[in-house]
């Protein structure tokens, strides 16, 4: 197990550079240029060369990456182009927003999800069914920003329970968590079913109602707990993905994370601070990844790692 | 002393259409205390005026210049400095100090701190984005303690314009020293408000400076502010600024959406203020790429433009149609322009394009050698912008002209023009003094502002003049002709200047706004 971990971990590196290189190639390629945003259109070219200068942006774009590799590698990720702060320090402010706001939407997308789920499987083939799964597609169809706006419109102008953006509370959280977890609770729901209806047909299950196990415990205590095994996986993929949902969710709900920190840095071409973005997205889906995989050993003793 | 410091203000349309303070009978005496809360879209990137592309109201509570304008004649008068004097030959500014100012750190404001601060602004070192603000200035003198002169190589006509802003706000030397680039995440300034804490993507939390005593003498209130605390809230989305307005979360909303500002107006439950701004949204044409090389080709889409339709039904009424190049606001504005405005006129549209060989051809499209009269515009991706351009496109197709619209996004539009890749391109300009003509068409700015790569030996030397000439109906003279000259070689047709619609909430008092738009504090309270 633990040589499983460590393997997993020395994999990150090439995957971090890959990621890196491509990230720093893209922010090469698209035009725009940092210091003319920075300089705001009113710099002498003699000014804008020397800004370009002074930020080590004139030099060939290998020398830069190479710089920037070794620099990461020591911890150090520069200084942002557009705010001149540390993008460490940039990043490590806006971190925790975005966690809590990941995980209180997978908290809200997970117990949506496998209680309309559940539901769906144990009323099979019924209107119930047909309801939820009509439920979660609508869920799974519907805009961020469009749902976050209704939600704002409801609760915030009409019924005036909570506020509409800002980070200051758990308040504050409801109904951006509400909104980012829906589309993902969707997806849940629909798998947490078919994962039900199959280990409902399985013998076991046969087994238990023969010997006499009431419905209720015979879901939450046989099969549920089998079901969850594709779901675990899901869940793991969907709160990394819901780093991407976060970039209109923040935007929409004032909130500061780390996503409305990527889109304020691609506007700006702040190479830096997108480099640095980039690379704690992916360490995040990475680790995400591993821990689902080991999850898997906790929910099915069959799962061994070699 | 010159007229300098009495520069005439032309045309301040400042429409007051709901303001309840002191409306019937005596008003009550302003109540302290409390917290005012307003909002804006973005984090300044910092809060070191050296180190920031651009000022706002975040900088302006806290900072202070050593002039100002009076909000009701729009005339410069004394901020930090108590009086000026221009030399003879307008290459020196003498500034009298103000008495008994400190900064939020205890440091007394003096002429060492202000030649301290411009050393600095203008420093390679530096390198500031505001740095062009101060045009010619070479170095900065200290006179005695509370005397300082400002020198140039050759006169520098906009400096006062330059000079209110708070690119050009004084510094305190000792934060200086202590802070060097991170003084945008500790900023001391001598303004009413005091920094106290800045969550980025949040919000910006200011307290009352109690030592507060030299307000501009616009003012009822030239002492401390009445509010203990002053939040600037950030919030990106526009409809859900407009809701936590409408909840009363915030206090103050400047610069509505047009959608909701119209509702909002229209409902009357929250007293508002219309004001013109600096800004003007243009067509600007490049002028080295066929077929719109051709004078009398842009000549023919002026006049098939209808800029009152543009204000009227693009922006929703809210703007201002424009005739010059320089928006009506702006000092050097020329109200006889309009006898040389690129009306509406289809007529003379179509006679300029027959003259230039275009001849209707299929579906009413202008044709010259076999192809259609076409060109493609650039524009934000942002709503006003494309609602313009969409505007623009039908008024054009009237015409025989079609145009195609492309939006981008800002980094990329602004990389791409500077290469005169374009045919065109929509956007919006903000600037205080008729010297912005300098950077959008002076030849020295070709591969910068100038967009349309526009270059005319005179207008060179017109617009150097512009700058350089000290007496004001003199430089006056230069910037109509400069207008005259414009609207005759249409590197620009003018569309429309927008008014900023401000809301705030009925329970606080005495807000003010300058002609440029900018939030006054001091005499502003709560009721409740």
């Amino acid at each position: 197990m633990f040589r499983y971990v460590a393997r997993r971990l020395l994999h990150l590196i090439p995957v971090l550079l890959g990621i890196s290189f491509l990230v720093f190639l893209l922010v090469h390629l698209v035009p725009g240029d940092p210091v003319r945003v920075m300089l705001a259109d009113a710099g002498s070219p003699e000014q804008v060369e020397r800004m370009r200068r002074q930020l080590g942006l004139d030099r060939p774009i290998y020398v830069q990456y190479a710089s920037f590799v070794v620099r990461a590698a020591q911890g150090d990720f520069g200084r942002s182009i557009h705010t001149r702060r540390p993008v460490a320090q940039e990043i490590a402010f806006r971190i925790p927003y975005t966690v809590h706001m990941a995980v209180a939407a997978t908290l809200v997308a997970v117990a949506m999800g496998v209680v309309l789920g559940a539901i769906a499987a144990m009323h099979h083939q019924s209107a119930l069914d047909y309801g939820t799964m009509v439920v979660a597609l609508a869920g799974v169809s519907l805009p961020n920003f469009w749902l976050g706006l209704v939600l704002i419109l409801v609760f915030s102008l009409h019924l005036r329970w909570l506020p509409p953006a800002g980070a200051d509370s758990l308040a504050h959280l409801i109904l951006p968590a509400i909104t980012l977890g829906t589309s993902s609770s969707a997806i849940i729901a629909r798998l947490t079913r078919s994962s039900m209806l199959e280990v409902l047909r399985q013998d076991y299950i046969r087994t238990a109602r023969a010997k006499g196990v009431g419905p209720r415990r015979l879901v939450y205590r046989h099969a549920l707990k089998n079901a969850m095994i594709p779901v675990v996986s899901i869940v793991g993929m969907q709160f990394a993905s819901l780093l991407g949902g976060a970039v209109i969710v923040e935007t929409v709900f004032g909130w500061p994370g780390i996503g409305r920190l990527a889109v304020d840095a691609i506007f700006t071409r702040d190479i830096p601070v997108i480099q640095a973005v980039v690379l704690v997205a992916a360490v995040i889906f990475v680790f995400m990844n591993l821990l689902v995989d080991l999850l898997y050993g906790l929910l099915d003793p069959r799962i061994r790692y070699g | 002393m010159t007229r300098w410091n009495a520069l005439p203000v032309l045309l301040v349309v400042v429409v007051l259409l709901a303001i309840t303070a002191g409306s019937g009978g005596a008003a009550p005496a302003p109540a302290r205390g409390g917290t005012l809360t307003m909002v804006i879209g973005s984090d300044p990137p910092s809060l070191d005026p050296h180190r920031t592309p651009s000022v706002n109201i975040a900088h302006a509570v806290m900072y202070e210049t050593l002039v100002t304008v009076d909000r009701r004649t729009g005339e410069f008068i004394p901020g930090l400095a108590e009086s000026w004097e221009i030399s003879q030959d307008g290459t020196a500014i003498t500034f009298k100090l103000k008495r008994g100012v400190k900064f939020h750190d205890g440091t007394p404001f003096n002429a060492a701190a202000v030649k301290t601060t411009f050393d600095r602004l203008v420093s390679k070192e530096t390198n500031a984005p505001g740095a062009s603000w101060v045009g010619t200035l070479t170095r900065t003198d200290v006179v005695d303690d509370l005397t300082v002169r400002l020198v140039f190589s050759k006169p520098y006509a906009p400096i006062f314009s330059s000079l209110r802003i708070s690119f050009l706000a004084i510094l305190s030397p000792t934060a200086i020293a202590k802070m060097g680039a991170d003084y945008g995440q500790n900023p001391v300034g001598t303004g009413p408000f005091r920094f106290k804490q800045w969550i980025p993507n949040d919000r910006i939390v200011y307290e009352r400076n109690p030592d507060y005593a030299w307000g501009p003498a616009h003012y009822k209130n030239r002492g401390a502010p009445n509010f203990d605390q002053l939040i600037i809230r950030i919030v990106p989305d526009e409809s859900t600024r407009v809701i936590a307005f409408e909840r009363g979360d915030i206090d103050i909303l400047p610069g509505a959406p047009a959608r909701d500002a119209r509702r909002m107006m229209r409902d009357g439950k929250f007293p508002f203020i219309q004001i013109p701004t600096t800004s003007g949204t243009y067509l600007g044409l490049n002028v080295k790429k066929p077929p719109i090389n051709d004078v009398r080709v842009r000549r023919a889409i002026g006049h098939a433009t209808n800029t009152d339709e543009v204000a009227r039904i693009a922006l929703e009424g809210l703007a201002v149609p424009m005739l010059s190049p320089i928006a009506p606001t702006i000092w050097g504005y020329w109200d006889g322009v309009k006898q040389f405005a690129l009306n509406h006129d289809p007529d003379r549209a179509r006679a300029l394009l027959a003259e230039a060989g275009y001849r209707p051809g299929p579906g009413g499209a202008m044709m010259k050698d076999g192809r259609p009269l076409e060109f493609t515009v650039w524009t934000y991706a942002r709503m006003t912008n494309v609602r313009v351009a969409v505007v623009l496109q039908s008024q054009l197709r009237t015409a025989g002209i079609k145009l195609n619209i492309e939006q981008m996004e800002p980094a990329t539009l602004l990389a791409s023009t500077q290469r005169g890749e374009h045919d065109a391109i929509l956007i919006s300009y903000g600037w205080p003094d008729a010297d912005i003509l300098y950077y959008f068409f002076h030849s020295s700015r070709l591969a910068t502002t100038n967009r349309v790569h526009y270059v005319n030996t005179q207008v060179d030397k017109l617009l150097e003049d512009g700058q350089t000439t000290v007496d004001t109906a003199k430089r006056l003279e230069v910037y109509k002709q400069l207008q005259r000259i414009l609207l005759a070689e249409v590197p620009w047709v003018p569309l429309a200047s927008e008014l900023s619609v401000n809301f705030n909430q009925p329970y606080v008092q005495d807000i003010y706004y300058d002609k440029f738009g900018n939030l006054l504090l001091l005499d502003a309270y709560r009721t409740r």
